[in-house]
């Protein structure tokens, strides 16, 4: 025992040193993060060499299908309030090795702040199925985990082998505790071994008694037939769920939204615990991110006050939706790649008190998806409630979104097969405000044509 | 003037919805609406009571393997009434799920065998089933596919995604023969199935919304069952037929 954990140490000694200089080699000959590659040559060496820092650091882990990125922001943000140091790992590097590349990357601060008597504080971005590796080998002390939904582009897809994925690494360590979105039934479905809290919208009466609508996934109670009723939902099948027989309800939540004031797709006012809050950013779904980066904040020991001081510093990390400027439009760019996360696209229109055109882009290839059938998940007839003036459809499967859009109740329509001459369009567009929903390898191809004309940079 | 009506019955269609299923109650209406023809949806799920008399169509699209489960146990409570409903001429699509939940038996991936409610005659098989030829075993069946139905001559597009094989059985034939793609089992080259006014298929997409000239055809099915004395058939010829 003793000659292998003497061996193991040695190994990840030597590991550490090489991915460290590869890192430095790659990010000088390269001139970029390469955040993965350094990252693999150690972890290949020796996949322990995470344990090495299990007591060097605090590990928060951020998992769940939609709003990983954004939440790990924020909660990096508001842990920053701590003093403490922070390392966090961009999104795409996600799975063990992207995240022992972030580690390594910032072995030297880590070992500066230990020698200061400080222990920095990792929050990290893990993907679904590396939770237990990650949780394991940094002995995390916090999961924070956001919802589960289906995607379509996951043929491996179903919402309870990803809660499983999850459940496996969190009750590998039963000492971490679970801040959970309480809204999401499917956090609920099993006890835990660990401390749980959860956070959820508590801005409607108790008092309702709905049904998610038809086409909605994960409505099922754990007693296996009984279909949950809402009180209130707030969208998709987030909620105050009960069954009938009230063997299964939403738990009590520890933090909540208490108040929607506003909503716009630039900014959302709403009340958290009662403190008045503003978010540079549209969309109920950000809500629920900022809620989870607070209630984290809370059981770190920061006061509601800290927290929105962090949260409202500086709107630049809120950069997910893309907006430029194509001739006198203002352009914002959205990814849309399933019914969730397009409905939520939707709602955000919905709450644009502007004219505006829509474009959409639709690719099929292996990065988007190469199943479109999600689009009729999606209610575009909702699109109906909204100010929309003028729709383009583009991109490969053009025909697809087309029809989809027809079914909906909108015939008129600018097809547009070519990306070349999307601009053109978009240029004599009738309203000053457009946005482009496109599925991810389309956004590239829209994207090149902008960088060749000029109007947008060639990375990002 | 008579105010016609389209009465859909969505089987389960809180639970078995994958893969835009419900695109083809968005198809449906789309072509319904242009002839002057309501529709009224109606969500008939777990403890719900299911009267043959009362819909026109039934959708019974696909799910989850825990999905599909649930359904399984709350099926035979419905299916002397599904079962009256085939046999008297109504219509059906089956997608999925819902296609091998009709037949005999189906398989998941795990292994676990359960019985579907029988009124037709197929069975359904895991991907790693010996009746499957070597090969075939161990993969999913997913990617575009093609088929061809002979007797009416009419190709359908579609986008294939499943575990289960499924093999036909007495009296069934198939919705058309695979031009490219795997279909029901990858083997036979057969995909989906008709029986009476049932059409079975595995393809999403959806596919009534990808092939116009099925959804017109299931459209007058259902609509000269209930209202034999109007021309449906040269309603719906005279509206255009989205395909691709
Ligand atoms: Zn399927």
């Amino acid at each position: 025992m003793l000659v292998y954990n003497l061996f193991m140490t040695i190994r990840s000694k030597f590991a550490l040193f090489a991915g460290s200089t590869s890192y430095i080699l790659l990010h000088k000959i390269l001139h970029r993060g390469g955040t993965s590659l350094p990252g693999k040559i150690a972890y290949q060496l020796d996949p322990a060499i995470l344990k090495e820092f299990a007591n060097k650091i605090q590990t928060v882990i951020i998992t769940g299908t939609n709003g990983k990125t954004l939440t790990t922001a924020l909660c990096a943000r508001v842990l920053s309030q701590s003093g403490r140091l922070i390392i966090t790992n961009k999104s795409g590097s996600n799975m063990i090795q992207g995240i022992v590349a972030t580690i390594m990357a910032h072995a030297a601060q880590i070992r500066q702040a230990n020698r200061q008597g400080q222990k920095p504080i990792a929050v990290l971005e893990v993907d679904e199925a590396n939770v237990k590796a990650a949780a394991q080998s940094l002995q995390a002390s916090h999961f924070v985990l956001t919802n589960i939904f289906r995607d379509q582009m996951d043929r491996y897809g179903e919402i309870y082998t990803t809660y499983e994925k999850i459940t496996d690494g969190i009750n590998s360590s039963p000492k971490a505790e679970v801040i959970a979105n309480g809204d999401s039934p499917i956090f609920a479905r099993k006890p835990y071994p660990n401390p749980v809290v959860y956070f959820g919208f508590a801005d409607r009466p108790e008092t309702g008694d709905h049904r998610a609508p038809t086409n909605t996934d994960g409505i099922l109670a754990p007693t296996d037939d009984q279909v949950l009723h809402y009180h209130y939902l707030t969208y998709a099948n987030l909620g105050s769920y009960f069954t009938p027989d009230k063997s299964f309800k939403r738990p009590d939540l520890k933090y909540a939204v208490t108040k929607v004031d506003s909503l716009t797709p630039a900014k959302s006012d709403f009340e958290i615990d009662q403190h008045a809050f503003t978010l540079p950013l549209g969309g109920l779904y950000n809500i629920y991110n900022a809620l989870a980066a607070y209630a984290l904040g809370r059981e770190f020991g920061l006061c509601a006050d800290q927290i929105f001081a962090a949260l409202n510093e500086d709107s630049r990390i809120f950069g997910r939706q893309e907006q430029l400027h194509i001739g006198d439009h203002l352009v914002t760019i959205v990814l849309i790649k399933n019914p969730v996360g397009a409905n939520s696209v939707i709602d955000m229109m919905i709450s644009d008190p502007q004219p505006f055109s829509l474009v959409t882009l639709l690719n099929a290839n292996y990065a988007d998806g190469i199943d479109t059938s999600w689009i009729f998940d999606a209610e575009f007839e909702r699109l109906h409630e909204t100010k929309l003036a003028k729709i383009i459809v583009g991109g490969q499967r053009y025909q697809d979104f087309s029809v989809r859009l027809k079914m909906a109740g909108f015939p008129d329509q600018i097809v547009e097969q070519d990306f070349g001459k999307l601009i053109d369009r978009i240029k004599a567009l009738p309203t000053k405000n457009a946005y482009v929903a496109a599925t991810y390898t389309s956004m590239l191809m829209f994207r090149a044509e902008l960088t060749k004309a000029g109007l947008a940079k060639g990375s990002f | 003037m008579t105010a016609y009506k389209l009465r859909i019955a969505h089987l389960y269609g809180d639970l078995m919805n994958t893969y835009g299923d419900y695109g083809n109650v968005i198809a449906l209406t789309y072509y319904a609406k242009q002839i002057g023809v309501t529709v009224d949806y109606h969500l008939v799920s777990l403890h719900d009571t299911f009267k043959a008399d009362d819909y026109d169509f039934v959708l019974f699209g696909g799910g989850q393997d825990y999905e599909e489960s649930v359904t399984a146990k709350d099926l035979p409570g419905k299916s002397a009434e599904i079962k009256a409903y085939i046999e008297q001429g109504g219509s059906l699509l089956a997608v999925c799920g819902g296609f091998q939940l009709l037949g005999r038996t189906m398989e998941f991936a795990d292994g676990k065998v359960i019985n579907g409610i029988g009124v037709m005659s197929h069975h359904t098989v895991n991907l790693n089933s010996p009746e499957l030829k070597d090969g075939m075993r161990g993969k999913r069946l997913i990617g575009n596919i093609e088929i061809k139905n002979n007797e009416n001559g009419e190709t359908y597009h579609g986008f294939e995604n499943h575990q289960g094989r499924t093999f036909l059985g007495e009296g069934e034939k198939a919705l058309g023969h695979v031009i490219s793609g795997n279909g029901n089992n990858g083997d036979d080259q057969t995909e989906g199935v008709i029986y009476r006014q049932v059409y079975g298929t595995y393809f999403h997409g959806p596919i009534l919304t990808r092939n116009g000239n099925l959804a017109k055809r299931i459209l007058k099915n259902a609509l000269s069952k209930r209202y034999p004395e109007i021309d449906w058939q040269g309603k719906l010829a005279a509206i255009p037929t989205e395909s691709f």
